[in-house]
């Protein structure tokens, strides 16, 4: 008989740590709470830094799980550890009898409405990069009515002590100018500001992203956040930031504004985290065994994690995990 | 046989006595010079006013006799206190009630010069040297034994404060542990000496007693005799200009070092920084250390929690911002933008409204005050709409009046030109500076919490009631600050239900994002903040209530219900007409 593996959350990590372990001879399980299958990729248009359709990616993993045991709309309501394992009820009533459990349960966007100053939900011009993706999947977005002007704000909910997020979300630098090139592509004669603290141009190919930003697109990159944004009398935004780099204040008068929101550990597995034993670092992220060799291990016996509920992560380094986490799993049932 | 009433024993207290009588005057003459001479002037023409006269007796029975705030603060503390302090002020008093009716053992009648001598020690130890009328031996023996009662609370308090209704006490140092030995068995030294009359104890009594007085001056125990100058130097309406001079120097000695603001104070969430509070503070003054008196000086939220609880009244809150004025900060401020700032004005409003920055980075709050504003009919205009000018409360909490100046004095021009004749603030912050150093003579400043229940009570807006059971938090520098309680509950209740916090009102727990502190990390910020929500959500409601901008921004970080100000609340609820 094939061993059962739970694995949490059917993202990116969910599914391809599930591919991996299939292929191992091993038996996954993904329960996944929504509707569908893919995650936040599944929400994106294209992917940085060569604009690939994220459609491509999500669609090529759909298909090496569909031979997988599936369990949508489902959520683990209650986890215990037995001699075999461990056993899991889910929000069904189904339960399942698995010898090791993956969390790969990934993260929430920052709630944007928390950064009041940026006044989302307050005028009616400031989305989030999420609701741009969507804006660029379906083409339709009230907020976006032929804009002039244009600005992407980064690090909203980052690096940022006053909302107890002091860590860096990784991704959003390179999200913020993909989606200001594609903008000036939507819209060339838009002028697009971003404002930046740094920027993390960490993988291959994004730096030359970041040049081709400023050669090819005439993306302005500000050095300094913007600290309030409030609306004029058409209805226009009026922001404030200061050009470090200059040292002067300015102000702004912009048509949309793009709040890049971070990541945050998804609240949701919080109950099943805690049945299970496995802490949250300082930064709310959950702890793995170490940073370099047992980066797949939690420190209970069984329970491993994978992709973006440890920490922000790229879709590469997720998938990557998620391959690593299927050997990590694979050695551990050998050995049991 | 002595020709005198006297004994050698009575030489320590003699002794004793005469020091600290010495040092008092010194003490007060000191003080009194070190007062500003205008300050001074105020303090002559505040005895022979009226009405100061009348509240200095007021509360110089009342706080120095009576001990009323301990007990209102803690019964318990307030007995033994007063079982101590006032018993013995009324043994001193019979005692010397009782001189002319004491009938000598040995017969010797002493007149003259001796006799005013021997007066200033009779009544301490009459026990050895005469015997009184019944009455007078009840009533000497009912305040020793109610001293005594006192001091037994004392020990117990000592030794386990949670009895008392009290976590943290101060701790001290040798010279405090020792003069309260001293004072612990004073009495219970008493009692034994004049029951058995046995030498070695009227040594000890009169040996104690000496301790007690020369180590007075030196230790908390000096609030006994300066607390009655403190309180005739406030009610003169004196503001601390120096921090170990006059006026400061006045409160340092006044202070007991009960340690009731230990509790009450916000950092104590985290024992580490119990030692920041302001019982500390006037004990590091009161020893010079200025290191750390700075130190906490710059620590301090500014709250005013220690100063609403303290039994004396020490505002400690002044005297740290009169350290932080006397450190030269380096702040680079340039204010010359302030010229290029057009003070011309298009249309003369009745109602000013200035959002402040805090305001600013919460635009929630500023878009329900226009709602409000436009519902109700108001000719209005928004002050600082394009950006305006900060207020200058920040640059005085840094303890820069000068720079802050020049903020209020532009602002202040701004405000006369506009021909308003009432400017409305929703940021307590400003309001304590607009309030406290601006002068608009003929302009009323209200906070908004006052003009949104002004118009609900004068109908100018109709709000409509709803079920949502809510708990407002009072702002430090609204409520502590000014008192302003009544009217934000009056515009919470039009809205909703209120709920109770576990404090309220005075006793309220700041937010955890006060402005005042320099040097809180945000973790320790983080922890007054849970700390203070948790007491909020005592009764559970629905949704938190404040009054500023800052509080809303600190509480909704670790707040598990939504939270609002109250202008939004009332945005929300109210009936376009």
């Amino acid at each position: 008989m094939k061993e059962n593996i739970l694995i949490i959350g059917g993202g990116a990590a969910g599914m391809e740590a599930a591919t991996q372990l299939k292929k191992l001879g091993l038996n996954p399980i993904i329960v996944e709470k929504s509707d569908k299958l893919g995650g936040h990729i599944a929400q994106w248009d294209r992917l940085f830094p060569a604009f690939h359709p994220a459609k491509d990616v999500v669609e090529q993993m759909l298909n090496n799980v569909k031979d997988i045991d599936v369990r949508l709309n489902t959520e683990v309501t209650d986890i215990q550890r037995n001699s075999d394992g461990f056993k899991a009820t889910l929000s069904n009533n189904d339960t399942i009898d698995a010898k090791a459990v993956i969390l790969a349960t990934g993260f929430d966007l920052f709630k944007a409405e928390r950064k009041q100053e940026y006044g989302y939900g307050i005028y009616n011009n400031v989305m989030t990069s999420l609701e741009l993706e969507r804006f660029f999947r379906t083409g339709k977005d009230d907020r976006i009515n032929n804009p002039k002007k244009i600005g992407f704000v980064h690090c909203v909910g980052a690096r940022d002590v006053k909302v107890g997020n002091t860590y860096c979300s990784k991704v959003c630098c390179t999200t913020a100018l993909k989606q200001a090139c594609e903008m000036k592509e939507v819209f060339p004669d838009a002028e697009v500001y971003t404002f930046y603290m740094d920027l993390r141009m960490f993988g291959p190919g994004y730096e030359d992203l970041y040049l081709k930003t400023q050669k090819d697109f005439d993306v302005k990159c500000i050095r300094g956040r913007v600290c309030e944004v409030s609306e004029d009398m058409d209805g226009r935004l009026v922001i404030k930031a200061e050009d470090t780099l200059f040292g002067k204040p300015l102000k702004m008068t912009l048509d949309v504004l793009i709040l890049m929101c971070s990541m945050e550990k998804a609240k949701s597995i919080d109950k099943i985290q805690q049945q299970l034993g496995v802490a949250n670092n300082s930064d709310g992220f959950m702890q793995n065994k170490d940073m370099y060799l047992g980066m797949n291990d939690s420190k209970q016996d069984g329970v491993f994690v994978a992709g973006t509920c440890t920490a922000p992560k790229s879709l590469p380094d997720t998938i990557g995990e998620a391959r690593s986490v299927a050997v990590e799993v694979f050695n551990y049932i050998n050995n049991r | 046989m002595n020709q005198y009433i006297f004994h050698p024993f009575v030489l320590p207290f003699v002794l004793g006595m005469a020091f600290v009588l010495t040092y008092c005057v010194v003490g007060l003459l000191r003080i009194i010079g070190q007062l500003p001479k205008d300050d001074r002037k105020k303090f002559w023409r505040s005895l022979v006013t009226p009405k100061t006269a009348w509240a200095n007796i007021r509360d110089l029975f009342g706080d120095c006799l009576f001990h009323v705030k301990i007990w209102k603060r803690n019964p318990v503390l307030g007995y033994m206190h007063s079982a101590i302090a006032f018993g013995w002020f009324m043994i001193i008093v019979i005692g010397h009630v009782m001189l002319f009716t004491l009938k000598p053992l040995e017969g010797v009648d002493v007149q003259g010069f001796a006799r005013t001598f021997t007066n200033f020690y009779y009544p301490i130890f009459y026990k050895h040297f005469a015997t009184e009328t019944p009455t007078f031996a009840f009533l000497m023996d009912f305040f020793l034994l109610m001293i005594i009662s006192g001091i037994l609370i004392a020990v117990v308090k000592k030794i386990y404060s949670k009895i008392v209704g009290v976590k943290r006490i101060t701790k001290f140092g040798f010279a405090d542990n020792m003069i309260r030995f001293a004072l612990w068995t004073i009495f219970p030294f008493r009692l034994i000496a004049e029951k058995s009359n046995i030498m070695a104890f009227w040594w000890l009594y009169s040996i104690d007693l000496m301790i007690f007085m020369c180590m007075l001056p030196f230790t908390r125990y000096m609030h006994i005799p300066t607390e009655a100058l403190f309180i005739l130097l406030r009610h003169a309406g004196l503001k601390p200009r120096e921090p170990r001079k006059g006026y400061a120097l006045a409160q340092i000695y006044s202070c007991p070092s009960c340690g009731l603001c230990i509790d009450a104070c916000p950092m104590s969430v985290n024992d580490k920084n119990s030692g920041n509070t302001s019982a500390y503070f006037m004990k590091k003054l009161r020893n010079a250390n200025d290191e750390e008196a700075k130190r906490i000086a710059e620590t301090c939220m500014q709250c005013g929690k220690c100063v609403a609880v303290c039994p004396v009244s020490i505002e400690s809150c002044d005297i740290k911002m009169s350290q932080r004025e006397a450190t030269p900060y380096t702040i680079n401020s340039d204010h010359s933008y302030l010229d290029s700032i057009s003070t011309e004005v298009e249309k003369s409003p009745s109602v000013l409204y200035f959002a402040g920055c805090m305001t600013q980075l919460t635009p929630k709050i500023m878009r329900s005050m226009k709602k409000i504003m436009d519902a109700a009919g108001e000719n209005y205009e928004f002050l600082d709409k394009d950006g305006g000018i900060c207020c200058g409360r920040p640059m005085m909490l840094s303890g820069k009046k000068a720079e802050a100046r020049a903020m209020i004095e532009k602002n202040t021009e701004l405000i006369k030109k506009s021909g308003a004749k009432k400017l409305v603030l929703s940021c307590p912050i400003c309001y304590k500076v607009f309030k406290e150093e601006y002068n608009l003579e003929g302009i009323e400043i209200q906070h908004h919490t006052q003009y949104i229940e002004e118009l609900i009570k004068c109908g100018k807006i109709y709000v409509e009631r709803r079920d949502t059971k809510y708990v407002y938090h009072d702002p430090c520098e609204l409520g502590r600050a000014f008192g302003i309680y009544d009217e934000p509950r009056y515009v919470v209740h039009s809205v909703g239900q209120i709920v109770d916090a576990k404090s309220e009102k005075e006793l309220s727990i700041c937010c955890g994002g006060s402005l005042g502190s320099f040097n809180l990390t945000q973790q320790e910020r983080d922890e007054i903040t849970a700390n203070s929500v948790n007491d909020l959500m005592f009764n559970n409601p629905d949704e938190i209530v404040t009054a500023c901008p800052l509080c809303l921004k600190t509480f909704s970080k670790k707040s598990p219900v939504k939270v609002k100000d109250i202008a939004e609340i009332v945005g929300e609820q109210i009936e376009n007409c």
